[in-house]
C-alpha cells in the first residue's frame, strides 16, 4: 500500500481520506470475511455510550427518495463489552479505530473520553453531539454554539487523543458552531450527520418508523451537506471531515472541493459492503494519473465572483 | 460469506405478482433452508438499499423467490435474462435441522413465506425425510411453487376464499397433524399472525416450532441494527444477525 493518499488531521495521520461513517459499518469486525478494512482511512464505529443501548422501537428503517431514514437510537454494546471484546479484535485486523461517543451530559462525554485515552489501538475519539434520534444528549448537544462548546471542552481537557467533534445540519448558524468547537479545542470537524425526516404510510395512516422521526442520509442530503462544508470551511482552520451521500468516488471529489480533508461514506456501505475500498483504490489511481495529492484539492472549487 | 456479481440466468413467473429468478455466481452458491440474500440490480443510486430474499434453490444456481410489492421488487420482476444482478450472502441463521425426526416433520408456509421452506423440504427430502407441506393463501391465484412442492413431498392447501384446496386457515390441517403427530418438528414463515398461529398450536400440542420472521433492513448483516424485533422477554432480536429463522417459543413465548 502506497502513502499516495495519506493525510494528516491536526494530529491524526490516516493512509487515506476513507473513512467509514458511524452506524453504517458495525464495529467494523463484522467486515474481516469480506475486505481488508487496514486498507480504510478510518472506521468510525457505531457510537459507544457507558452502558449498553437497546435502541428505539422498530421499525428503525424505511427507504426514501435517493436515501433512507433511521431511528435505531444508537444501540450499541457499551464501553466494557466494546474495550473487551471488539478492540481486540480490531486490533488484530489492523483497522484505524475512530471511536464515536455519546453521553445524555456533559461529564458522561468526559468520563468516556478519559476512559478511551488509555485503550490500546484508538486512533482518535468522534465525538457525537448530533444524533437525531435519542431524548437526551444528542442534537440538543449540537445545535447552539454554547452547549457545543461546553462538550468539546470537557472531552478535550481529559484525554490527548485527536477530537473530531461531528455536527448537526439543524444547527442555526453552523459556521458559528465550527468555530466554537474549534476554539474549545476540537482537532477536527466531522460534518454532517443526518437531518431529521419522517415518512408516512397513506395506506395505514401509520409513520413508516416506530420512533415516528428519524434521520435522512444517503444521495438525497448530498447537496445540503456540500453547502455545509463549503460554509463552514470558510469559517473555521481545522480540518474538516465531510459526509451526506457519498455514493462514489466523484462524490467524494465534490466534498474535496468545497473545503473537506478528509470524508466518510455512510449510507452507501449498504448498497454495497466493498464500497469504501473501492472509493480507496480509484482515489489512487485519479491521484496518480494526475500527480497529486488529495491535499491540492481542499477548497479548490473555483468561483467567479460576480463584479 | 461473499458478495459478488451474478448474472440471471433464467427467469419464470410461478404465480401472478411473482417471479422466481435463477442466478450463477463464479462459484457454487451455499447455504442452508432459511438464510437470506440482499440483492440488487446495477441501477445506480436509487432506490439506495438491497432487498432480502429466502434462498429458494442453492447449488451451481441460486434462486430467490421474489413477489412483487413495491419499488424495489418492481424492478427485479421487469430484469431480464443476462442481466447483472449484485447479491450478498448467505447470510442470517437459518432453520436448525432436528437430528431425530421420527415424530414428523411439517413445513407451514403462508404466502411468500414458501421460499425457505421449498429449499427445506428439498434439504429434507435428499436426506430420505419426506415432510408434509402444508401451505395457506388468501386465493388459489397465490400460491407460487405448488407443482414443485406437490412433486416432491405430501402437499395440502387452504384458501380463505377456498378457490383451491380446504377453506379456511392453514393451523386447521396443522392441528390435524400434530393430533396424531404431537413430537413433530414444525418449521414455518409467513405472515406474522399465520406465525403467531402456528406458534400457539405447535407449543399446545407439544412439538418443537421454529419460525422465520421478516423485518425491513439496510445491511443485512448485524451492522445497521434496523431490523429490531421485540421478543418474548421483551428484549430487542436481530432478524439478519440472529435469526430470520427462531425458536418459536423466543418470539411468541409459551402461553396458548
Amino acid at each position: 500500500m502506497s502513502d499516495i493518499l495519506a493525510v494528516q488531521l491536526g494530529p491524526l495521520r490516516l493512509v487515506n481520506p476513507i473513512i467509514t461513517a458511524s452506524g453504517t459499518f458495525g464495529y467494523g469486525v463484522e467486515y474481516a470475511d469480506i475486505m481488508d478494512v487496514s486498507r480504510l482511512g478510518g472506521i468510525s464505529v457505531k457510537g459507544i455510550s457507558l452502558e449498553p443501548r437497546a435502541g428505539n422501537p422498530p421499525p428503525r428503517v424505511c427507504e426514501t427518495p435517493g436515501g433512507m431514514l433511521n431511528s435505531i437510537g444508537l444501540a450499541n454494546i457499551g464501553y466494557d463489552a466494546f474495550v473487551d471484546r471488539t478492540m481486540p479484535v480490531l486490533r488484530r485486523m489492523g483497522a484505524t479505530v475512530i471511536v464515536n461517543i455519546y453521553g445524555t451530559s456533559h461529564d458522561e462525554f468526559a468520563e468516556l473520553a478519559r476512559r478511551f485515552d488509555k485503550v490500546e489501538g484508538v486512533a482518535a475519539l468522534e465525538v457525537n453531539i448530533s444524533c437525531p434520534n435519542v431524548k437526551e444528549g444528542g442534537i440538543h448537544f449540537g445545535v447552539s454554539g454554547k452547549s457545543a462548546s461546553g462538550v468539546t471542552r470537557a472531552v478535550r481537557e481529559v484525554t490527548s487523543l485527536p477530537v473530531i467533534v461531528k455536527l448537526s445540519p439543524e444547527a442555526l448558524d453552523l459556521p458559528d458552531i465550527g468555530k466554537a468547537v474549534q476554539d474549545a479545542g476540537a482537532d477536527a470537524i466531522s460534518m454532517i450527520n443526518t437531518f431529521r425526516g419522517m415518512s408516512i404510510d397513506v395506506e395505514t395512516r401509520k409513520p413508516r418508523l416506530g420512533a415516528v422521526m428519524g434521520g435522512l442520509s444517503g444521495p438525497a442530503i448530498r447537496p445540503l451537506a456540500v453547502r455545509m462544508v463549503y460554509q463552514v470551511f470558510k469559517a473555521v482552520n481545522i480540518p474538516i471531515i465531510g459526509m451526506g451521500g457519498i455514493a462514489c468516488f466523484r462524490d467524494v471529489l465534490e466534498f474535496f472541493l468545497a473545503g473537506a480533508s478528509a470524508v466518510q461514506v455512510g449510507t452507501a456501505n449498504f448498497t454495497d459492503p466493498t464500497i469504501a475500498v473501492k472509493i480507496v483504490d480509484e482515489f489512487e489511481e485519479y491521484c496518480g494519473a494526475r500527480g497529486i495529492h488529495p491535499a491540492d484539492l481542499i477548497g479548490k472549487v473555483e468561483i467567479q465572483e460576480v463584479k | 460469506m461473499d458478495y459478488f456479481k451474478t448474472r440471471i440466468t433464467r427467469m419464470e413467473i410461478p404465480a401472478r405478482d411473482h417471479v422466481i429468478l435463477w442466478f450463477r455466481g463464479d462459484c457454487p452458491v451455499e447455504g442452508d433452508p432459511g438464510q437470506f440474500v440482499m440483492v440488487r440490480g446495477n441501477w445506480g443510486a436509487h432506490p439506495i438499499l438491497p432487498r432480502a430474499f429466502s434462498l429458494v434453490e442453492v447449488g451451481k444456481e441460486g434462486a430467490i423467490l421474489v413477489r412483487n410489492v413495491g419499488e424495489g421488487t418492481n424492478l427485479l420482476a421487469s430484469m431480464k435474462q443476462g442481466d447483472e444482478l449484485l447479491v450478498l450472502g448467505p447470510l442470517g441463521r437459518g432453520f436448525s435441522l432436528p437430528s431425530e425426526t421420527g415424530g414428523g416433520v411439517a413445513l407451514v408456509a403462508g404466502g411468500v413465506g414458501v421460499a425457505p421452506l421449498v429449499f427445506l423440504a428439498q434439504r429434507l427430502v435428499d436426506k430420505g425425510v419426506k415432510p408434509v407441506f402444508l401451505y395457506g393463501a388468501r386465493t388459489g391465484a397465490d400460491l407460487p411453487l405448488r407443482d414443485h412442492i406437490d412433486e416432491i413431498c405430501d402437499l395440502t392447501i387452504t384458501t380463505e376464499d377456498g378457490s383451491v384446496g380446504e377453506k379456511g386457515l392453514v393451523t386447521a390441517p396443522l392441528e390435524r397433524f400434530l393430533q396424531t403427530n404431537p413430537t413433530a418438528s414444525v418449521f414455518s414463515c409467513g405472515p406474522e399472525a399465520m406465525l403467531e398461529a402456528v406458534a400457539r398450536v405447535s407449543v399446545a400440542a407439544g412439538a418443537r416450532c421454529q419460525v422465520a420472521l421478516e423485518s425491513p433492513m439496510a445491511c443485512g448483516m448485524g451492522v445497521c441494527k434496523g431490523c429490531a424485533i421485540l421478543d418474548a422477554a421483551g428484549e430487542y432480536r436481530y432478524v439478519c444477525s440472529d435469526g430470520p429463522a427462531f425458536e418459536s417459543v423466543e418470539i411468541f413465548g409459551r402461553e396458548p
